[in-house]
């Protein structure tokens, strides 16, 4: 078999994951090194651009791995046109960055040839003729170096940031550019890839709030929430929790105030059946006026609110909103 | 809601790795251990140019985030085997202070009765005043300038078997969710195949209680038995104790009926140690080791102590303190038990770091010599047994074999038993005193007067002026405790309905009232039998163990939290 490196670069939607500049500059190293030829690949549909942006660095070819059934992604139509690829051209090495996409597919492509894949991997060295890669152990503490005792191809993905990727060296000329059309046959793709969504990173920045209506254990039930949402509505501020509230998962997480969620200081902070420990009081003892109101008169919360209210939250709550209904409709 | 709980997660490759030692658990017997073993292997190094042994596959696991961290104790330090394992190791080891001065009380609810002579058992000339977070933190270091790796973070989640061997240790999984779901960030726990296993993980050790139970080792053992020390470290204006002042105190606000007592120890910078321990065979399922302390703090002698002073630190732990007839076999197929896993702690004297550093020091030379032999069955590592019988870890605990059984029924038979004992060699009236796992003193509430009688002062959670006492929450929030919010709950229930349908009944939920961080909690529920059912908040925890000793049907198993979760004893 040719001695060779392939690097698979990635491109999602449109777009080169940078990262692949890092997988790259690794490839030029190990290929100084051994003295290994180093292409290049990008699979997809349309991927021509791609190709050629890549033929600028120093490698001495770039395929564009083409089939329309590889856009939108999907981890069966990538195994098949890999495979194929690497059947009609065999390489000792495939590079890939470790992103998450590589990670989906790529236990499934080296189970497919029957080969082994080192994953995640921080460097390489050459001892006489043998490459290790070298592995975080224990989160860091230990360093493994891990050969291939298996057939090649070797599959090998390094984690972001292993390489520099502003160091990869440009090639005296273009590559040729070649492009490869895999026939992926009907009936393959098994996957049925929805529309692509992100993930709202926080619903909700509490710490911008100039209106905040926490509730506490004394709300009760989790059909109670609805009179503190129904307040926090009517006074346009947010709803927020202590912490046995979100952890009983009648409210999400990123609505918790205290030592274990967010630190907040609105200008008011309006405390409904909130005992005041001090995990929850750390959260937000820095607002400006804190009214609480707690059945328990003796409850902590009142040792640093402003207006302290002792009663039920049942009696208080509805009229309020009512009233501040009334205030602003007058206002 | 439904309770999920941890457990290691099945069908999944793990990684593997080989090891020669694995010591589970970074306290002081796991650091004395790995030093002495570092020790005998560098001398051995140094004879035999030719057979050199390598010490890159002996491993320390210790779940805390970092070395010492979970280390929680009075504490006084007897020097002894510490002299051993590093002659003057005073020079250079964080000693706050020399004890300067000893006494010890009977408090009555206002008064105090000064002991003329202090108890032999109690005489502590010669002792340190330590942080014993301080200690381990400097003991690690020295570990580590050896060349073996502590893998800070790692708890160890299940023993490996091979039979009736143990072939190694399998570490946390890291990245599960609140439904033992992979997160993306999931890392699998490691199988250490280790040649000896070496189990230092504190009182009532998690992989030592799988042990214990799969090779039945505590029959024909007394049961062990447990205190739950609860401590708080305070700021004092300058005057109100010497540096290595230390002072022991008997009697209130326990009752006859209930076994413990306080320290209070002089450290320098106008820092007090003081503490409360509790024993875990207490009567009234409604008392509360964390108010034991608060009404203690309110005692005149100890209230005018702290006077002006600042709380700063909060922690709690269980002892061991069931003694020498209560200590397992130590050794076996790939296995040893050290410090307080094992139980080496003496409970009349209220001390057990040095024979925690002593018996990790001989696990360490019977290690060894299977390393050498490249054999670590029962045959080679029952030496360690063996060695810990003729050392003077026997010679000491022998003396106090029976004395807190003595206690069983109650302070006075307990001091008169104490006394037979102290003119007999630790005898009194029997070779062996049986022992009575202490859950099994628990009353039911319709045993018990309703009102609590005698222990009505000391029942129902501390209240906490802010100032003087406080809270368990506020107590809590000083023990710096913290945890991956997204995990399962580590606290294993084994069957829920006992907690809604029985225990509720039965005995109150003793639960809220043991554990010293409001782990556990009955939450209205209507849909239950009893009107409450039994809620989490795992991330509290403090890693005491008290529930997992204490619950009276035995149904909680303390297993460990992801890696790296847990207190933040800085400095206790």
């Amino acid at each position: 078999m040719a001695e060779n490196i392939l690097v698979v670069v990635e491109q999602r939607e449109g777009k080169l994951n940078r990262v692949s500049w890092e997988t790259l500059t690794a490839g030029q190293a190990l290929a100084a090194d051994t003295g290994w030829t180093l292409a290049a690949a990008v699979v997809g549909s349309g991927v021509a651009g791609f190709a050629n942006e890549i033929a600028g660095k120093k490698v001495s070819k770039v395929y564009a791995v083409e089939s329309a059934k590889l856009e939108p992604y999907t981890p069966d139509a990538f195994v098949a046109a890999l495979k194929q690829f690497l059947a009609s051209h065999p390489a000792k090495l495939v590079l890939m960055p470790h992103t998450y996409q590589v990670r989906d597919f790529v236990p499934k492509l080296a189970t497919a040839m029957g080969r082994a894949a080192i994953s995640d991997c921080i460097g390489y060295k050459k001892e006489g003729d043998r490459l290790l890669f070298t592995r975080q152990m224990f989160q860091g503490k230990l360093a493994a170096d891990v050969s291939f005792t298996s057939d090649a191809p070797w599959f090998v993905t390094f984690q972001n940031g292993a390489y520099r990727g502003d160091k990869v060296e440009v090639g005296a000329a273009a590559a040729p550019v070649e492009t490869v059309n895999v026939d992926i046959a009907d009936g393959v793709v098994r996957n049925k890839p929805h529309e692509v969504f992100k993930e709202a990173k926080q619903a909700v920045d509490l710490t911008q709030a100039e209106i905040i209506v926490a509730v506490g254990r004394g709300i009760k039930e989790q059909k109670n929430i609805d009179i503190a949402k129904q307040l926090a509505e009517a006074m346009g501020g947010e709803l927020a929790a202590s912490r046995p509230i979100c952890d009983s998962g009648w409210l999400p997480m990123d609505r918790q105030i205290g030592s274990s969620g967010q630190t907040v200081a609105p200008k008011l902070y309006l405390a409904l059946g909130i005992s005041g420990a001090i995990q929850h009081i750390v959260g937000m003892k820095g607002a400006r006026t804190i009214i609480a109101v707690n059945k328990d008169s003796e409850a902590p919360i009142f040792e640093i609110a402003d207006y302290a209210v002792v009663g039920n939250l049942f009696d208080i709550v509805p009229p309020l909103i009512e009233e501040v209904k009334k205030a602003k409709a007058g206002a | 809601m439904t309770l999920i709980f941890r457990k290691p997660l099945s069908d999944i490759e793990r990684p593997e790795m080989p090891a020669d030692v694995v010591i589970v658990g970074g306290g002081p017997a796991g650091m004395a251990c790995a030093l002495r073993l570092s020790q005998l292997i560098d001398e051995h190094n140094a004879k035999h140019p030719d057979s050199q042994l390598s010490k890159e596959n002996i491993y320390v696991l210790e779940k805390a985030r970092e070395i010492g961290q979970h280390c929680l104790s009075g504490a006084l330090l007897d020097p002894r085997s510490m002299r051993e394992l590093l002659p003057g190791f005073e020079k250079e080891a964080p000693l706050d202070a020399a004890v300067s001065k000893e006494a010890v009380y009977f408090l009555t609810e206002k008064g105090k009765f000064k002991f003329p002579v202090t108890p032999p058992p109690l005489r502590d000339h010669g002792n340190y005043v330590i942080s014993i977070n301080r200690f381990v933190k400097w003991l690690g270091s020295k570990v580590e300038e050896t060349g073996i790796t502590i893998f800070t973070g790692f708890a160890g989640s299940e023993l490996l078997y091979d039979g009736d061997r143990v072939i190694g240790v399998r570490t946390d999984d890291k990245g599960v969710d609140k439904e033992n779901q992979q997160k993306s960030n999931f890392e699998p726990g490691y199988d250490l195949k280790a040649k000896v296993v070496i189990l230092a993980e504190g009182t009532r050790g998690s992989l030592t209680k799988q042990l214990i139970s799969k090779f039945d080792l505590a029959k024909g053992r007394n049961p062990q038995t447990y205190g739950q020390g609860v401590k708080e470290l305070w700021e004092v204006p300058s005057g109100r104790i010497a540096p290595g002042e230390v002072m022991y105190t008997m009697g209130w606000p326990l009752t006859s009926r209930e076994y413990g007592g306080a320290w209070i120890y002089g450290s320098k910078d106008n820092v007090v140690s003081l503490g409360f321990v509790t024993g875990l065979d207490y009567p009234d399922p409604r008392l509360d080791p964390q108010r034991v302390l608060q009404d203690f703090k309110q005692h005149p002698f100890v209230a005018k102590l702290l006077e002006g002073g600042k709380m700063i630190r909060y922690g709690a732990k269980s002892l061991p303190y069931g003694g020498w007839w209560a200590i397992p076999p130590v050794a076996g197929n790939g296995w040893m038990i050290v410090g307080d896993s094992a139980g080496f702690l003496n409970s009349a004297r209220l001390k057990g770091i040095h024979l925690a550093i002593k018996s990790g020091m001989l696990a360490a030379e019977t290690a060894f010599e299977a390393l050498k032999k490249d054999d670590s069955s029962a045959a080679t590592l029952g030496a360690f047994q063996t060695n810990v019988e003729s050392s003077w870890i026997k010679d000491e605990l022998w003396k106090v074999r029976n004395m807190h059984q003595g206690f069983e029924h109650g302070f006075y038979a307990g001091m008169f038993h104490t006394g037979l004992q102290m003119f007999t060699g630790g005898r009194g009236v029997r070779n062996r005193y049986p022992g009575t796992a202490g859950y099994q003193h628990m009353k039911k509430l319709t045993e018990l007067p309703a009102n609590g009688g005698a222990e009505a002062h000391l029942l129902g959670p501390a209240k906490g002026d802010g100032k003087l006492t406080f809270d368990k929450l506020t107590d809590l929030y000083h023990s710096g405790t913290k945890h991956e919010e997204d995990q399962p709950a580590h606290l294993v229930i084994q069957d829920t309905n006992i907690c809604n349908a029985r225990c509720v009944k039965e005995y109150g939920s003793p639960c809220q009232n043991f554990c010293p961080a409001n782990v556990y909690e009955m939450v209205e529920d209507s849909a239950q039998p009893n009107g409450k059912r039994i809620s989490l908040n795992p991330s509290n925890c403090v890693h005491c163990k008290t529930c997992d000793i204490m619950d009276p049907y035995q149904i909680i198993t303390w297993v460990p939290p992801e890696g790296g979760g847990g207190p933040n004893y800085d400095g206790m």
